[in-house]
């Protein structure tokens, strides 16, 4: 430190450019595409390269809304993705705590053996896993329809059936977020001395009053960046909803990209890159949200 | 008042703590001290219920608590870390305990207010515990304790977390708290010096047993054993092997290879013959004009402090260390004769045991 501050500021100039000169370049590179997709989405005449617009318009943004689904994509992705984190964060926080506190000798074997999950490709096991899915899904949808008849049964598994129905995409997508949130929140919980728990017994609060007024809010950086992460995954997947999926109505955004990409007629660059912006925004905003929790998780836990 | 009868812990078939008994009065300010791995800590957190208690019993006023909840104890605890919880205000900290109770807001606030006053916090209510000094936060931990009205606190080696300077100043701090406040404090450290200066009561413990207990001059005047006489008192004890004989009625002679022979006048008829160890603190040995001492040896290590002058002699590895008053101008590898305060002799058996204490030579 001393030495920086002792340094004419002349003498480092040089550097400083040098490092400005990389660090924008590196920028430039990881921006051009968002603008790129932005400037084509606003583009009334888009082309598959990138040119200046002559006529600015909201027309592809108005037909993702209007003349598509884009709405119910939106929401599918957003209620899919967002319960799948839910879940995650949960499971995540409880299961992390535990993990950390432990001393049992499954422990280690236990938290390599789930990293496997995240290490093999999903694509690998998509038979095996549609198959076990199917199973439960025609075992559920048979015990439905004891209770309701046709329609209602149709209506109540497109929620909770696990092919062609929210719960079990929301359920393989946790799944396969779980095991990376898991070990952020052990090692986040590990961070975490025992003397704040052991504090609040002394001071006489009862084990849920533990959790919603001590370890929930020490625990948030946490959570917030284990979430963070999940979402962000499960957000850009695209095979497990492609594989899971089927009705028009429980599409989501990837899977409406993918079709407005393959339809027969010309491709229709301006609707492409209007509907990729609003795939690209909730990760945005997401990570803007968590980038505070992000560095105070990654960067050596509570301080107090 | 708190005592403890024949209280054991097990940790699988370890015994950590080893049948221990203790009394501490009411308004008494006690400490528990030792190396570590005594046990202190362990029996500090059986105290405050974070541990169960494996046999024996926990008596506090009179009631016997080995199966009552931490929080049903009337027990509050100041922790090492303090665990101050970060996302919560000064205020917020020290009326957690209230607030949990479902006590009104406007009760809490008042509470809070009269602790921030006794503690000098009430211009930081408002702060997260990040914004406040070492010295504060310690303040703060401590007024989570006392809202409690506890009839016992206990600390957690409040004080290592501390730099020296501020170390000194709270240990007054925690003084004057303590006669305010007339609490029963069980106090545990690894620091000799905190348990002399602030201890009623120090309580010495050693591989999960009491090796004494009493009031801090009495240890440091009259140690029960080896271990008691070289952990109080700075520098420690030296001890010096020496091997015992009788030549008269009523007399021991101590005698040492490296030439010390010294005669105590006094003598039991029941101390035994042979081996032995002496103690003798480093205050009680004198320089004295060569040839006129007990017994001579080479001076291995000065160290100058300008009012005071330690010397280490006889051999680098297990020197005898000699407190001499002023600035001294001896040098290493001078030899110096010393004379030993034969009133200050303690002698121990070779198990450590005292034989012998300084009043009684």
């Amino acid at each position: 430190m001393t030495d920086f501050a002792l340094d004419k500021p002349g003498k480092s100039r040089r550097p400083d450019l040098m490092a400005y000169a990389t660090l924008s370049l590196i920028s430039a590179f990881c921006a051009v595409p968002f603008f790129w997709v932005l400037l084509a989405s606003l583009d009334g005449n888009a082309q598959l390269f990138l040119s200046w617009p002559r006529e600015w318009t909201l027309n592809n943004y108005v037909r993702v809304f209007a003349e598509e689904d884009g709405a119910r994509w939106v929401f599918n992705s957003l209620f899919v993705v967002g319960s799948a984190t839910l879940l995650v964060m949960v499971l995540a926080g409880l299961g992390g705590y535990a993990l950390s506190r432990t001393r049992a000798w499954w422990k280690q074997p236990f938290l390599y053996a789930i990293l496997l999950i995240r290490v093999l490709p999903p694509t690998a096991l998509v038979v095996p896993l549609y198959k076990i899915l199917l199973t439960l899904n025609n075992i559920e949808g048979n015990l439905v329809r004891i209770f309701v008849g046709g329609d209602t049964a149709r209506a109540i598994m497109r929620w909770i059936g696990f092919i062609d129905g929210y719960l079990g995409l929301i359920l393989v997508l946790a799944t396969m977020q779980l095991p990376l949130a898991l070990w952020i929140m052990k090692t986040f919980f590990d961070g975490l001395p025992r003397d704040y728990e052991e504090a609040a017994v002394m001071d006489g609060a009862t084990m849920l009053q533990r959790i919603r007024r001590v370890l929930i809010p020490l625990a948030l950086p946490g959570l917030a960046a284990a979430g963070l992460f999940a979402f962000i995954s499960a957000w850009g997947d695209f095979l497990l909803p492609l594989i899971l999926l089927s009705s028009p109505e429980l599409q989501t955004l990837p899977l409406g990209l993918f079709r407005a990409f393959l339809r027969v007629n010309t491709i229709d660059y301006g609707f492409l890159a209007a509907l990729a912006f609003i795939y690209l925004m909730p990760a945005v905003i997401a990570f803007g949200f968590a980038r505070r929790f992000l560095v105070q998780t990654f960067s050596g836990g509570v301080k107090g | 008042m708190i005592n403890l009868r024949n209280v054991r812990k097990f940790y699988g078939a370890l015994e950590v703590i080893k049948g221990v008994d203790i009394a501490v009065q009411d308004g008494e300010f006690a400490v528990f001290v030792g190396p570590s791995g005594c046990g202190k800590s362990t029996l500090l957190r059986m105290i405050a219920g974070l541990e169960g208690i494996d046999d024996g019993d926990l008596i506090l006023n009179g009631k016997r608590i080995n199966d009552v909840p931490p929080d049903k104890r009337g027990i509050a605890m100041v922790f090492q870390s303090y665990a101050l919880y970060p996302h919560m205000t000064v205020a917020e900290n020290i009326g957690f305990s209230l607030s949990l109770k479902k006590v009104p807001v406007a009760e809490i606030n008042r509470q809070v207010g009269d602790v921030a006053e006794i503690l000098q916090l009430t211009d930081y209510l408002d702060r997260r515990p990040a914004a406040l000094s070492g010295g504060q936060r310690q303040r703060v931990a401590i007024g989570r304790a006392i809202i409690k009205k506890p009839s016992l606190i206990l600390f957690d080696e409040p004080l290592s977390n501390l730099d020296s300077a501020l170390r000194v100043q709270m240990r007054a701090e925690l003084q004057r708290l303590h006669r305010e406040l007339k609490a029963t404090v069980v106090y545990v450290t690894h620091d000799q010096v905190e348990a002399m200066t602030m201890a009623d009561r120090i309580v010495v413990l050693d591989k999960g047993t009491v090796a004494q207990s009493g009031h801090p001059m009495d240890l440091y005047h009259s140690p029960d054993n080896e271990f008691v006489a070289t952990f109080i008192g700075s520098p420690k004890m030296n001890i010096l092997p020496v091997t015992l004989s009788r030549p008269e009625a009523g007399r021991l002679l101590l005698q040492n290879a490296d030439g010390l022979s010294i005669s105590l006048a006094g003598a039991d008829a029941n101390t035994a013959k042979g081996e032995a160890r002496l103690g003798i603190r480093p205050e009680h040995l004198k320089v004295s004009p060569s040839g006129q001492g007990d017994f001579s040896a080479e001076v291995v290590i000065v160290e100058r402090l300008g009012v005071e002058t330690y010397l280490a002699v006889g051999s680098l590895k297990d020197p005898i260390v000699v407190r001499a008053e002023g600035d001294l101008t001896i040098r290493p590898g001078d030899r110096v004769s010393l004379t030993v305060d034969l009133s200050a002799c303690h002698l121990f058996d070779p198990n450590g045991r005292v034989i012998r204490r300084p009043q009684t030579l």
